[in-house]
């Protein structure tokens, strides 16, 4: 096996709000670093800081102090070569399914026609042939959520930043679109960033896990997964899934007691 | 220990079904229009018979039959239509001047936060005055024709029109334009694909609001100084105690007023068929 490259690496990364009593130091001296197709799930306690590192890495936000290193090269933010999924679907309400997954695309000034040719590809792929036409509110949320990753990943980014995708679906849907996001990032061999909250999500899709304590956010500790399985579902069944699971739940348990 | 409770609701039930059954016989479109036109039918009976017995003075109220008298003799002439068509013309164009210009002003206040803080205060101010007041100086400047109605009806839809869309472009989601800024959008991008779209159903609702400002505005303008129109002839009517000439023009204004609602009713539901589209259930409360 190869070494494995670095891909992205967030060094020494520091950001803090002016809130009512001074300032909140958010994230402070945060370093981790992503290989070249990597799964990498970051997990910690809630409200520590995660969409903060995905808003600085997207471009939305500007560090306080720190540096992104990506490909060797230092750079102010991917702004334009990540995808951006969030919880929320934010598909646009007057936007069918078709002209919210093309919205990207017109974005970047592709031609109309040869966007609409892939755009129809995508769609077939991922089960959403018939709904071109549909507008967001007449879908159901698993096929919303279906809807935003497409538009995520037909712009061909170079990291897709997942935001706690599937927290807001039921768990057979959640289930169902881990299995079609695991797939689709070995169909366009994707690097990955996962924000979740979810321990159990965290261990079956990822290769490595990122535990951050809580507020400021420091990497506590990262975890390889050596789980080799087909899908999400499998990957559950798997003989190292429960210690795994065991270990992080351990991790975040005692922060949550520190931080409450 | 044990309760009994005592229970009227079989009978109740009973008597709800028969209610229902009667409500659903009056509750479809004919139904419904039947029960309209009877009320009016009705009131116009109880007027005119109010009159004849002596407790309505037709003199300073009317009657119901000198108005259709009226009604007919200037529909003859062809004064009516001419008087309606220069309100309606009046009223349409300073609500289509007023709403395009103060919507999209109020649009591209959301460029620049700083112009914005900056031009709040004056635009609360030149809101805060009532607009009617500026009629006779609109008079002064615009002279007595077309140009000083549409003016007065521009006066009072733009800033209704601006503020609606100020204040909608300012209330777009913010995580829309994140998602578009994370895709490498310029800010011309966020604003056309974003901003704009999602103020339309305010700006959309202010057309309701603003066809009756045009009127308004077209009407008061005629008041004040003119030749022509529904608003001078009610005047005219008044100031020579023809009290039933002054209710056809009042009944004319709430015709016009009630066509123009059911034409940006129609404009609402097909310029924004996401708002219509729905899931197959609908929910009865």
């Amino acid at each position: 096996m190869p070494p494995k490259q670095v891909q992205l690496s967030v060094a020494n990364v520091s950001k803090s709000f002016a809130g009512k009593n001074g300032d909140v130091n958010v994230l402070d001296d945060l370093s981790f670093s992503i290989n070249e197709s990597d799964f990498v799930s970051i997990i910690g306690p809630s409200g520590c800081g995660k969409t903060t590192i995905f808003n600085i890495i997207a471009g939305l936000l500007e560090p306080d102090s720190g540096t992104i290193t990506y490909r060797g090269q230092e750079i102010d933010s991917l702004r334009g070569r990540v995808g951006y999924m969030m919880q929320k679907d934010l598909l646009f309400p007057w936007r069918t399914v078709l002209g919210n997954v093309l919205l990207g695309l017109e974005t970047r000034g592709v031609d109309a026609r040869e966007a609409e040719a892939k755009a129809h590809e995508y769609l077939k792929q991922f089960g959403l042939a018939g709904f071109e036409n549909a507008y967001p509110k007449t879908l159901s949320g698993g096929m919303r959520q279906r809807v935003a990753l497409i538009r995520t990943l037909i712009m061909d980014p170079d990291i897709p930043l997942l935001d706690e995708p599937f927290s807001a679906l039921d768990y057979q849907t959640r289930l169902y679109l881990e299995g079609v996001l695991k797939d689709a990032v070995q169909t366009y061999k994707k690097t990955v960033i996962l924000v979740t909250h979810d321990i159990d999500e965290a261990v079956a899709l990822s290769k490595r896990v990122v535990v951050l304590s809580g507020r400021p956010a420091r990497v506590k500790v990262v975890h390889e997964i050596d789980i080799d399985a087909t899908s999400p579902v499998t990957a559950r069944n798997d003989a190292n899934f429960a210690t795994y699971f065991k270990t992080l739940c351990a991790e975040l348990d005692i922060q949550t007691e520190k931080t409450a | 220990m044990t309760m009994t409770i005592q229970t009227a609701a079989p009978v109740r039930a009973k008597r709800k079904l028969k209610l229902a059954r009667k409500r659903a016989t009056f509750d479809t479109t004919l139904g419904r229009a039947f029960l309209q036109i009877a009320a009016v039918a009705i009131f116009f009976a109880l007027w005119e018979a109010g009159v004849h017995a002596g407790y309505v003075s037709a003199f300073l109220m009317g009657s119901p039959s000198g108005i259709f008298a009226t009604f007919y003799k200037l529909i003859l002439s062809g004064e009516l239509l001419a008087d309606s068509w220069i309100t309606l013309f009046e009223a349409i164009l300073g609500f289509v001047i007023g709403t395009i210009f103060g919507s999209l002003f109020g649009l591209a206040l959301w460029y620049s936060v700083f112009v914005a803080k900056l031009v709040e205060p004056f635009i609360v101010a030149i809101n805060s005055v009532p607009k009617i007041a500026l009629a006779p100086i609109v008079v002064l400047w615009f002279g007595t024709g077309l140009i000083s109605k549409v003016a007065l009806a521009v006066s009072l839809t733009a800033l209704v029109a601006l503020i609606a869309a100020y204040q909608a472009a300012k209330d777009a989601d913010v995580d829309l334009q994140s998602l578009m800024i994370s895709m490498g959008a310029d800010k011309h991008q966020v604003f056309w694909k974003a901003v704009v779209p999602s103020t339309l159903p305010a700006i959309i609702a202010t057309f309701r609001i603003n066809i009756g400002f045009g009127l308004v505005g077209a009407v008061v303008g005629e008041f004040i100084s003119s030749q022509r129109g529904l608003g001078h002839m009610i005047f005219l009517a008044s100031s020579l105690y023809d009290l039933n000439s002054v209710w056809v023009g009042l009944f004319t204004l709430m015709i016009l007023g009630f066509v123009l609602y059911y034409v940006i009713d129609i404009i609402e539901r097909t310029s924004l068929p996401w708002k219509q589209a729905t899931t197959s259930h609908q929910i009865q409360v």
